[in-house]
């Protein structure tokens, strides 16, 4: 018996020595890295606002791709616009993703988070989550691409709805309507009004 | 009851007349130019190969937006303070049960589309699932959790349509019903027909009964709901585009499962 409960706190000890090591590649283990310093930061009553805020947009810049995210969004407008004004969407896409994403969050309340399966093809991967929250499961899947070790989220699936499928239809029909200054003056007024009702909730 | 049938008929009509509604475009690959990107570099505006770029057809846009319009009002000046009110007389787990509940009566439903399908494993595990909820579950009100898991979006008609190969038709806000295109609104129509409170073939309810337990259904849904289409309209640059899209993306995936 005593035997048995030594090899059982042997083994905890070496999973615990040898999975950090191992999964730092995988996918899963790094959309989940991300996820828990989020909700560490969430869970965190000491910091608030802006420090909170920023805290926040660092972790969020550090795993999402906005640049890919970009030219994903515009698809064939991409290749048509001018350097300055992909980088000009470039810029307030990451805004505008970070301030919905963060507004989404923050009123993060007893949600868990559990992980499914991931396929790795070649540089890509999927990664399944599902949130839990009383008695609604929402399947979220992260997609990612391999850049040196890390993995880069591009796409986030939320109950089948690919969000930058979604994107790419709204942007497209608004850049074919009223070009890029149109769309970027929609952007710039919606980045205005995220920020501003986060403020509200937040206290500042 | 001949309304009804009468319904099916003009939305078959109107669906025969517009199966070309989603167009599956071959993401304008012809387009595609590799002068500017090196061999090595991937061009990332294209979608994925197992991703498929979706056209919605929408004829009636300006009708749609103004249907759009009305259930946003609606939402927000009578369901929503509802739900509110329900959300504050019952507490949480009294009104998952009744989601539960609800979720469990229209088993049939499921069920039946499983089996037209010919989706045997699913079939099965509706009505296992039913049988143990109905009984042991107390009409539904608990999930045992036998079979599938709890709240899992099941087949309907407008699925069972797609599945053998009927296009989406044109897009269509139905008032307070919400987004929808002309197979699925035929499909809604249809499962009416075998859903026991609607059905005029067994329970035989009546009509303000039947509407009034489909909007205390509505109501138990949204007073369980976390603010989906406030966020919606919050962070969207054009929530009517949004739901478009994402409805629809979200019916196609359904049928290909």
């Amino acid at each position: 018996m005593r035997c048995f409960k030594i090899l059982i706190l042997i083994s905890c000890w070496l999973s615990l020595c040898v999975l950090p090591a191992y999964s730092a590649a995988s996918p899963k283990a790094q959309v989940q890295a991300t996820v828990d310093q989020v909700i560490d930061v969430l869970r965190d009553k000491q910091l608030q606002g802006e420090p909170r805020r920023q805290t926040l947009s660092r972790m969020i810049r550090a795993r999402f791709n906005f640049n890919i995210m970009s030219q994903r969004t515009l698809g064939k407008y991409w290749r048509t616009a001018t350097e300055a004004e992909q980088e000009r969407f470039v810029s307030l896409f990451s805004e505008l993703l970070e301030a919905s994403y963060i507004g989404r969050i923050e009123d993060y309340s007893d949600e868990t988070v559990s992980y499914g399966e991931e396929k790795i093809e070649e540089n890509r991967a999927d990664v399944a989550t599902t949130v839990h929250s009383g008695n609604t499961h929402i399947p979220i899947d992260y997609r990612l691409v391999l850049k040196g070790d890390d993995w880069f989220v591009y796409d986030v699936v939320i109950e089948e709805v690919s969000l930058i499928r979604n994107y790419r239809s709204t942007y497209g029909e608004i850049v074919r309507k009223e070009n890029f200054s149109g769309l970027f003056k929609r952007m710039e007024e919606k980045i205005a009004e995220l920020r501003q009702s986060s403020g509200e909730t937040t206290g500042q | 009851m001949l309304n009804i049938h009468k319904l099916i008929l003009s939305l078959t009509l109107v669906l025969l007349f517009g199966v070309c509604g989603v167009t599956w475009a071959a993401s304008d690959a012809e387009e595609t130019t590799s002068d500017s990107l090196s061999a090595t570099e991937q061009d990332w505006t294209q979608l994925d190969d197992d991703e498929e770029e979706l056209v919605v057809w929408d004829p009636i846009e300006p009708f749609n937006r103004g249907i759009f319009w009305f259930n946003d009002k609606l939402y927000f000046y009578a369901l929503k303070p509802v739900a509110r009110g329900y959300r504050a007389a019952l507490p949480e787990p009294v009104r998952e049960s009744v989601g539960n509940f609800f979720h469990n009566l229209a088993a049939p439903v499921r069920i039946a589309n499983a089996l037209l399908q010919l989706k045997g494993r699913k079939a099965v595990d509706e009505s296992l699932k039913c049988v143990f909820n109905s009984t042991f579950g107390l009409a539904g009100l608990f999930d045992l959790g036998v079979g599938l898991p709890a709240n899992t979006d099941g087949e309907d008609f407008g699925q069972t349509l797609g599945h053998y190969g009927t296009s989406a038709g044109f897009y269509l806000v139905i008032p307070v019903l919400g987004p929808s295109n002309a197979r699925d609104a035929v499909g809604r129509v249809a499962d009416s027909l075998a859903h026991p409170v609607s059905s005029p073939y067994y329970l035989q309810m009546k009509q303000l009964e039947v509407i009034g337990v489909r909007v205390h259904q509505t109501v138990n849904h949204l007073s369980l709901d976390k603010d989906t289409y406030e966020s919606i309209k919050k962070e969207a640059l054009d929530p009517y585009l949004f739901v478009r899209n994402a409805y629809m993306q979200n019916r196609a995936a359904r049928i290909n499962k």
